[in-house]
């Protein structure tokens, strides 16, 4: 049988758009790059390039992670590397093609250049060499630390055209599950990688797979969970904002192995941009025969559809969120029934859930076979993971790391220690879930168990710095606040449990506290992280028992003698 | 978990009895009854507000958390969820659960410190004060008792079928109303809210020929006048949706007669066919 689907000719396609033969700019247009004024300078480029009529191809790409330079302008001149220009603003325009026309670039705005680039999944785009002033992509310090494997083509290929992410690779590892493997053999694969859960939980992804794919009853649904909720992280944004073909070829293998005819992405509402990608790369993947009926023509049927979320923490939650989905309100109910019982699933149908991070692994996975993938990271902690880096810190952006790196190489090597040269006193990962965790213990590993021993948790990623002018009481107070206008007030630990947490701690700020208001908030904390019905409560209090384990004097400084 | 292919064609299996220990008592349960019923069957008193037999276990009192022991650890769990099976072994007063019972009791008495039951309920359990900031709320129409287990939501939605009150905003802000806190045209003023709400918060009364829903923003039902001894008995929306599932011929003799008169005439009906039509003594 032979399907629609043409891998060889979209991949030339998207070579010549990559490599077109003729200079390339290409400006970083994810959320980020745009709220800094990205699209004004594309905007102007295109205004600029329209009226010289210069030949120049104009393109627009994700965004590679520096969200401190940003934003972020790559330039491709046949035979050069290619160069990446950092903090461009509209009156740059001007210059950059100007340089561009003269078979230059304009080296003040250079941050670094490109000689090669390793798409991880078998393609290597050679640009070419030259423009030896410039320092290499490998030289700058918070690049160097990192490995790129989800993010391999963020910022380099235009996420709004199929044809570059054919060009790199892409949807190979689909072509090579749907036609060359059975269910068996991909799911053995995924479980032989030790790719866990990116949501935070840490669950392996194979073993859900496979429970998923032997409950009874011949339906069953694929979630993708996008709806990444914690202040301070936008891994997921970024991951679908710049290359959103990763997910629907992770999600395609993933329905392949599991036997589901249909997905669905549960996405925030709060992301337009991503929305709109991922409509787009849908839409992209109909038309050429990777998604709806015999795909590549395999005789295999799925589709994606979107269901987006009307702004609520809670709904992250699994339960929550296919009661969502489902049109109801977003609370949580006991579990079991789980996603994966019958009954418990999306419509009562089994239905396996994963991260946006998680089904971005897939691919690279099968395309690169589990012993490599498995070899990345730590003891039971395989593979990289995708950190938003933010707060305090000096060099802000979205880290890319072996699981198993330690909080001082995140935070100090490649984040360069505080922002204005203040000195770093602690981090918060996971989000409002998390605990903060002190200066002294970054030698900690960055891995599931690791951080849970130290009272945090990975969550979906997100890593808060604070310096030494942080208030850590006024930290756990931000996110009590946050954490009580998000419970879904089903239980009573959370729902007041909360609500007084933050009373306490206004009274304790107010310099009202007394010692006996101390152990009070002490003694709730635990009883909402031990009595909560569902992981928001469980996890909330995470702040306040972290700080008071590791900032006690600032607590005890509050309160009267 | 796997279910054979004839599974979904046989009758319900006979249920398989197994023993489970509670406080280091055994006791006999069938395999999948909730353990909160097995207690309250053998009269280990667990607390609990948000657990009604008829309706699914909901899990967010969180009162009725007990420990189940296994392979020597001690885990924490709702009763209302737990399912009993052979070996099950729990444990009602661990020092945890007396620890994290108590905060617990002392945030409802936070919550609703207008409600009776609760103080009753906490003070059977020890606690008589509570160190946290109570809520006042001198306009609640639910009189300051409401604890939000859902019971009145659910049995209105779920057993009902009506859909008149739910849940209204989020978090420590959530209250039960009609929507937009407006006169509800969906009620029938059945009262089921009333007669599962454990700490007796909603308030309702007849008066003349209507029934008024005080908690949930003044709805106003009519009610039904018997035709023959023209007391008000029940909500007309009630009584025709009653109706409307009982065949024609009892239907026919039931329509609009209150209790009383309906059974006063369902006996002489008898008597007359028993007696061939005469009335006698009757």
């Amino acid at each position: 049988m032979t399907g629609v689907f043409d891998r060889a000719a979209g991949e030339v396609a998207g070579q010549k758009k990559i490599l077109p033969g003729k200079p390339r700019i290409a400006v970083g247009l994810a959320t980020c790059g745009i709220a800094v004024g990205g699209e004004k300078v594309y905007e102007r480029l295109q205004e600029i390039i329209k009226k010289t009529g210069v030949d120049i191809s104009l393109a627009k790409t994700g965004c590679i992670g520096y969200c401190r330079e940003e934003p972020l302008v790559n330039i491709t001149i046949p035979g050069k590397p290619l160069v990446i220009l950092h903090k461009v603003t509209e009156e740059d325009a001007e210059g950059i093609v100007e340089a561009v026309k003269k078979g230059t670039v304009p080296y003040k705005k250079a941050l670094c250049r490109v000689p090669s680039w390793d798409h991880v999944t078998g393609t290597v785009i050679t640009y070419g060499n030259g423009f030896d002033e410039i320092p290499l992509y490998a030289d700058i310090p918070f690049f160097k630390h990192q490995k790129k494997v989800i993010l391999r083509n963020a910022g380099f290929i235009n996420p709004e055209d199929i044809d570059e992410y054919l060009a790199v690779g892409g949807y190979a590892a689909a072509e090579q599950a749907l036609t060359r493997m059975d269910s068996e053999t991909i799911i053995s694969e995924v479980e032989k990688s030790g790719l866990r859960g990116r949501g935070g939980a840490g669950f392996p992804t194979g073993m859900k797979w496979r429970i998923t794919r032997d409950a009874p009853g011949a339906a069953k649904y694929i979630i993708c969970n996008a709806d990444e909720g914690d202040p301070g992280a936008y891994m997921n944004r970024n991951e679908m904002e710049s290359d959103p073909h990763m997910l629907i070829e992770g999600m395609i293998i993933g329905a392949y192995a599991i036997g589901a005819k249909e997905g669905l992405i549960y996405i925030r509402a709060e992301y337009p941009l991503a929305i709109r990608r991922l409509v787009h790369a849908i839409g992209e993947a109909r038309a050429l025969g990777l998604l709806g009926k015999d795909i590549i023509g395999a005789g295999f049927d799925f589709d994606i559809r979107i269901a987006t979320g009307a702004g609520a923490f809670v709904c992250g939650e699994s339960t929550a969120l296919v009661a969502s989905i489902e049109g109801r309100t977003g609370r949580p109910h006991p579990r079991p029934p789980r996603l994966t019982d019958p009954g418990g699933g999306l419509w009562g149908i089994p239905s396996d859930l994963n991260n946006v991070e998680t089904w971005c692994n897939i691919p690279v996975i099968i395309r690169n076979g589990s012993g490599w993938y498995a070899k990345i990271g730590a003891e039971k902690n395989a593979g990289t993971k995708v950190f938003s880096l933010v707060g305090k810190v000096d060099r802000v952006g979205l880290v890319e790391v072996p699981l198993g790196t330690s909080l001082n190489t995140i935070v100090c090597d490649i984040g360069n220690g505080g922002a204005q040269g203040k000195k770093v006193k602690a981090v918060q990962t996971g989000g409002p879930s998390g605990g903060c965790i002190p200066v002294r213990l970054f030698d900690t590993p960055v891995n599931y168990e690791s951080l849970n021993a130290v009272g945090s948790i990975m969550g979906s990623g997100g890593i808060v710095v604070m310096d030494e002018d942080t208030d850590m009481v006024d930290i756990a107070r931000y996110f009590i606040n946050f954490a009580t206008g998000e419970s879904c007030g089903k239980c009573v630990p959370c729902r007041e449990g909360l609500r007084h947490t933050l009373i306490l701690l206004n009274r304790l700020i107010a310099r009202k506290g007394t010692a006996k208001d101390l152990e009070t908030l002490a003694l709730l904390a635990d009883t909402i992280k031990n009595t909560s019905l569902c992981g928001l409560g469980q996890s909330a209090p995470n702040p306040v028992l972290t700080t008071l384990a590791y900032f006690r004097e600032e607590y005890d400084a509050l309160v009267k003698p | 978990m796997t279910q054979g292919k004839t599974g979904t064609e046989l009758a319900e299996p006979p249920k398989k009895p197994v023993t489970v220990s509670i406080n280091g008592n055994a006791y006999r349960a069938d395999e999948g009854e909730c353990l909160l019923t097995v207690a309250e069957r053998v009269k280990i008193p667990i607390p609990h507000f948000c657990f009604e037999q008829s309706l699914e276990p909901y899990g967010a009192c969180r009162l009725c958390m007990v420990g189940v022991v296994h392979h020597g650890k001690t885990v924490m769990e709702t009763a209302c969820t737990l399912r009993a099976k052979e070996g099950l072994t729990v444990l009602t007063d661990t020092p945890d659960i007396v620890k994290y019972r108590t905060i617990l009791f002392e945030l409802y008495l936070a919550e609703a410190p207008k409600s009776a039951v609760v103080k009753e309920m906490a003070a059977r359990y020890g606690v008589t004060k509570t160190r946290f900031l109570r809520r006042v709320d001198t306009g609640d129409p639910l009189g300051g008792a409401c604890i939000l287990c859902g019971l009145c939501v659910r049995v209105c939605n779920e057993i009902m079928g009506a859909g008149a009150i739910n849940f209204i905003n989020r978090g420590p802000y959530t209250v039960v109303n009609t929507p937009f806190t407006e006169p509800s045209r969906d009620c029938y003023g059945c009262g089921a809210c009333a007669a599962v709400c454990p700490t007796h918060a909603v308030s309702l009364e007849d008066r003349g020929g209507e029934r008024i829903l005080h908690s949930w923003s003044e709805t106003k039902v009519p009610l039904s006048q018997c035709v023959s001894c023209g007391k008000y008995f029940a909500p007309a929306a009630l009584e025709k949706s009653v109706l409307s599932r009982i065949e024609p011929p009892l239907r026919d003799d039931l329509e609009g007669l209150c209790p009383a008169c309906r059974a006063k005439k369902l006996a002489k009906k008898e008597i007359l066919a028993a007696t061939g039509g005469d009335p006698g003594d009757a």
